[in-house]
């Protein structure tokens, strides 16, 4: 049945776009001993890398250079990952081992498919967990990157926090609006500011308007995505629940781009999380709720081309099916 | 691995986690089929579980059987035995339209 959390290892995905400030962010995370023993993988696409320099202090690195890793390089992260696991297997579990891997995409790399392959590898998905997908957006750039970029799209719809990097030199309108911007891409995320990796306070950002972002010819007729919370909690058990869930990612795998939410069940309390079409392991958390501000049974699914009217009633219709 | 079937076990898939004990895994086998029969008979399908061999045995009316691993299996297979995808936000699973069929 599901691995328990506790017994793999969790993956953090820093993305971004290029220049970003990923590298940046991160270096001053490890200097703040944020991901204390964690394995960092930096990936870049070009031949010739530059970021490991500038992340020198970390004992345990790797780099995978010449091809991003959400495709040309894929084998290759999968190749290491797959070595850090086994090597972590042939530790005793008593002694300190590895917890924590930490995965800084190069600054073309669509995390999704990075989700995708390791879910897909029948090594892989018994030994990671994807904890987080963090993205590093250019608070002097983004807005300009993003009229034009589908992957920058792309990048931020998928994240479960979003940084604004460059915060301090941004002029306060502008990263106004490319909050309220972020905030229209993505409601779902949790947004934070950043000034060389260290933490800044955000402007209040409620009553200014968004970016009209133009339809770029891939997001033709696509409308924007928005997030939907839906409570399963009266008369929507697992099993009804987990019928509904694959047949909806089967028919509109393309339009649900994340679902994650806490659901109670007789296995205990289950955080289930989903990358568009891929649906993690679900991990069962500690009985007495978090402080993370999870709700339980409720999960929220981040997507378009449906109402959340129509959402709600598909999944009571489901519910009720197997009661009649 | 099931010796007669040739299934491999596959511990782990996610719509399966929500029981741990035999007890509750048989009584989530058995409640998914019933769900799984009332969404897809509209559609000329059934769908059963016996609760002894591993796997969702979905047939066609004409009686063309097939034996699916997995409940994210059942769609893929469902769409190929109808000839289009069954989608939950259908009219007929949201009471959008008047006189579905």
């Amino acid at each position: 049945m599901a691995a328990h959390s506790e017994s793999r290892v969790r993956l953090t995905i820093l993305g971004g776009y290029l220049g970003s400030g990923k590298t940046t962010w991160l270096r001053h995370q490890l200097h703040a001993g944020r991901f204390a023993d964690a394995f960092v993988i930096v990936n870049e696409a070009a031949e010739t890398p530059v970021d490991d320099a500038l992340l020198g202090r970390s004992s345990k690195l790797a780099v995978l250079a010449g091809g991003c890793v959400c495709c040309t390089a894929k084998a290759d992260l999968i190749a290491l990952l797959r070595r850090l696991c086994d090597e972590r297997s042939r530790t005793a579990s008593t002694a300190s081992r590895l917890e924590q891997i930490v995965l800084e995409t190069s600054g073309l790399a669509d995390p999704g498919p990075i989700v995708e392959a390791i879910r897909s590898d029948p090594i892989l998905v018994y030994h990671i967990v994807v904890g987080e997908i963090i993205v590093a957006v250019d608070g002097l750039h983004a807005l300009s990157q993003l009229r034009s970029e589908p992957l920058g799209r792309r990048q931020i719809e998928i994240a479960d926090h979003l940084i604004v990097t460059k915060a301090d030199v941004a002029g306060e309108a502008d990263l106004k609006r490319l909050l309220a911007t972020l905030a229209q891409l993505n409601p779902g995320a949790r947004l934070s500011g950043a000034a060389m990796g260290t933490d800044v306070p955000l402007p209040d950002f409620h009553g200014c308007a968004p970016e009209l972002l133009p339809v770029l010819p891939a997001e033709e007729n696509r409308p924007p995505i928005f997030p939907t919370r839906l409570h399963l909690g009266e008369g929507v058990d697992w099993t009804a629940f987990t019928v509904w869930l694959s047949a909806l990612l089967h028919a509109r795998g393309d339009d649900v781009v994340r679902v994650k939410g806490v659901v109670r069940t007789p296995a205990g309390r289950l955080l289930l999380q989903t990358v568009r079409k891929v649906v993690q392991s679900p991990e069962i958390l500690p009985e007495q709720s978090d402080d993370t501000g999870r709700e339980d049974d409720t999960i929220v699914v981040i997507g378009r081309g449906y109402s959340a009217e129509t959402l709600s009633r598909s999944l009571r219709h489901f519910a009720g099916a197997g009661r009649t | 691995m099931c010796a007669n079937c040739g299934f491999p076990a596959a511990p782990g898939h996610w719509t399966e986690a929500g029981a741990t004990t035999g007890p509750d895994r048989l009584r989530e086998r058995f409640r998914r089929a019933h769900v799984l029969q009332s969404v897809l008979r509209p559609y000329g399908l059934t769908a059963y579980d016996g609760g002894l061999v591993p796997g969702i045995q979905i047939s066609t009316l004409s009686g063309n059987q097939s034996i699916v691993l997995t409940l994210e299996d059942v769609w893929p297979l469902a769409e190929r035995l109808t000839g289009k995808p069954i989608d939950p936000l259908d009219p007929r699973f949201t009471g959008d339209a008047e006189g579905r069929g």
